[in-house]
């Protein structure tokens, strides 16, 4: 009987987990761009941001592929919606680490004080935290389903979105220390630098940003 | 022979052999789509029980008149009786084979049902349709899915909160897994009684068969697992275990489908086979032991042909399906089917199936299901009886016109 292939619709969270891997993979390249920023070895960095550019590339692809799947004509455990603008946040994390990688692409600020750069770097070592917490948060959201919105499964799934808010937690207190720092240090960066870097910052804290509001709607698919 | 008994025999084997094709590939189907078995094994086991089912438990006496939709008194003619089960039957398979080609799971009883009717009207007009029971069969169209639902939706919500839910999920799974599993061979154990044994009573069923089935295999299920639960996981443990329970309930619903469907291929052919060696039109008629092995033959032959392509792509496409989630539909048809037998309410199996198929959506157990297939669905209950009534009530006149 043919039906059961039909009735059974394919669902999303699969592809959804796909995603967030290549989402990890995107903010992982970023890091290590970052890396190799901060040790002021600029061709590798520069590799390494135009691939940050090509995931980001591949994480829209999947996102294409999803969105095209995910018709009104299903019945599914969570809400379309939900699933759409999860997605839409999920993207949304590569995407702001790929405006990272064009800000380090633009101006070579080779010249700017070594304690801005660390800041910037343990910024983009927290947001792949972020990124992998929401891996991880998708791959639980796909067991709560598994075990039919078990309170324990709910419950862990509760603990991960608690723990991105804190990685965003985090970042918001380096972004605040880091603008002190380009102000502080004023008078050594000249105006584009600083421009670069703040955006630098903004785009990696966005990373963080887009993580937890992500988190945010995988709360509200448990909640329906 | 008789040219027309043997058109009949034709015929019945063609109705065997879109019952095999439509209907017995349903059996193991969520067995296959949750990956319990291949989908080479699920041909070879499903062949072997419904032949086994047919020829071994098939009922040995039929009605000529299946369900008897018609009232015998009006049909004197014993041609009418052989035009119209060539009709009926003939109006049956293609209807049956149109719905297989589209992939919509239409009940066999109701498309026989259909060509009857439609053949009856036909003949002796809408007076000679016992209404009363064609309204049972509308009623199951609804109730079927309906009560296939709200089980499934029960039992579902039960299941996970008694294993899934659990404080230690692993421990409970040791306990809770052999008691659902032995629960369902309860029921499994006094449908055997019902449906493949034909006995009457359900208290015996239940006391002689279902209960000590169900104690046996809640035995042997507790100690297989005591003896070895695969993974400290107790979503994958939980899984192993009904994985291996769902092909025994596969089993039991393939023997089943056997022992009763086969009686929609074979009816038709019984009466003719009466009329042809006794000259009379009876209500009630025996099926010699022949008959009944052509039609486990056809639906077997069904199964080996059609089911195994069917099987291969549900294997292939559904992922979305686990083994408890499977196994839970099986339970729920299972247990409305036995429940409204005790009740006397006319249920469809088919139907009920796919009404748990949804009911377990509505819990949130299944991840996405298509609505747009459901709709298909049930517009094609509803036209099957009018459908397969039509084709027979045409075929009817011209065999009466050239015959």
């Amino acid at each position: 009987m043919q039906v059961w292939t039909k009735l059974f619709a394919k669902s999303p969270f699969k592809p959804l987990i796909k995603h967030a891997e290549v989402v990890i993979q995107t903010v992982e390249t970023l890091e290590k761009a970052l890396q190799a920023w901060h040790n002021g070895n600029t061709e590798e960095m520069e590799r390494l941001a135009v691939e940050v550019d090509r995931l980001e590339d591949v994480a829209d692809r999947i996102k294409e592929e999803i969105r095209d799947s995910l018709s009104s004509k299903l019945m599914m455990a969570v809400a379309r919606e939900d699933v759409l603008i999860y997605l839409h946040m999920q993207d949304k994390v590569a995407d702001s680490a790929e405006d990272t990688a064009k800000w380090l692409l633009v101006k070579k600020s080779v010249d700017v004080p070594a304690e801005i750069k660390d800041v910037i770097l343990q910024m983009g070592t927290e947001s792949i935290k972020a990124a992998k917490l929401v891996y991880e948060a998708i791959v639980q959201m796909d067991r709560v389903i598994e075990s039919g919105f078990a309170e324990n499964e709910i419950k862990k799934e509760y603990e991960l979105i608690r723990a991105i808010e804190d990685v965003e937690r985090k970042i918001d207190g380096l972004d605040t220390k880091l603008m002190k720092l380009v102000f502080e240090n004023s008078d050594k960066l000249d105006w584009g630098t600083g421009f670069c870097i703040l955006n630098i910052a903004r785009t990696v804290s966005n990373i963080s940003d887009k993580a937890k509001d992500a988190a945010e709607r995988i709360r509200l698919m448990m909640n329906k | 022979m008789d040219p027309w008994l043997l058109i009949t025999i034709v015929l019945g084997f063609a109705m065997a052999w879109a019952i095999g094709a439509n209907d017995a590939a349903n059996s193991m189907s969520t067995a296959v789509g949750a990956g319990a078995i291949t989908p080479k094994q699920a041909v070879v086991i499903a062949g072997l029980l419904e032949f086994a089912g047919a020829y071994f438990f098939g009922k040995s006496v039929t009605e000529t008149i299946r369900k008897g939709i018609l009232d015998p008194s009006m049909i004197t003619d014993p041609n009418v009786l052989v035009y119209g089960s060539v009709a009926a039957l003939l109006a049956a398979t293609i209807w049956l084979i149109i719905a297989t080609k589209f992939g919509l799971p239409v009940s066999t009883t109701h498309s026989i049902v259909g060509g009857i009717a439609g053949y009856g009207i036909a003949y002796a007009g809408t007076s000679i349709v016992n209404w009363g029971k064609m309204a049972q069969v509308v009623l199951s169209w609804v109730l079927s899915p309906i009560a296939g639902a709200v089980m499934a939706y029960i039992i579902f919500k039960i299941f996970t909160k008694s294993i899934f839910e659990a404080k230690d999920p692993i421990k409970s799974a040791r306990i809770w897994s052999p008691f659902w599993i032995g629960l369902a061979f309860v029921v499994i154990g006094t449908m055997f009684y019902l449906k493949v044994l034909h006995g009457n009573d359900i208290k015996t069923g239940v006391i002689m068969y279902g209960v000590p089935l169900g104690i046996v295999v809640f035995v042997i299920t507790y100690l297989l697992i005591k003896l070895r639960f695969l993974s400290s996981d107790p979503f994958i443990g939980v899984e192993a275990i009904f994985k291996k329970a769902q092909v025994v309930t596969s089993a039991y619903v393939a023997l089943a489908h056997g022992a009763n469907d086969v009686a929609n291929a074979i009816g038709p052919v019984a009466a003719v086979y009466t009329v042809a060696t006794m000259g009379m039109a009876g209500m009630k008629v025996p099926v010699p032991r022949w008959i009944l092995a052509l039609g486990g033959l056809g639906i077997a032959v069904g199964v080996a042909t059609y089911g195994y392509k069917v099987m291969e792509t549900v294997g292939k496409k559904i992922t979305e399906l686990t083994n408890t989630r499977g196994f839970t539909i099986d339970f729920s048809a299972a247990t409305v089917v036995l429940v409204a037998s005790w009740l006397g309410l006319p249920i469809s199996t088919t139907h009920t199936v796919v009404g748990a198929v949804i009911g377990i959506g509505l819990a949130r157990g299944v991840k996405a299901i298509n609505k747009d297939i459901v709709r298909d669905i049930i517009i094609s209950w509803f036209v099957t009886v009018p459908v397969a009534g039509l084709i027979s009530a045409v075929i009817f006149k011209v065999l009466m016109l050239v015959g």
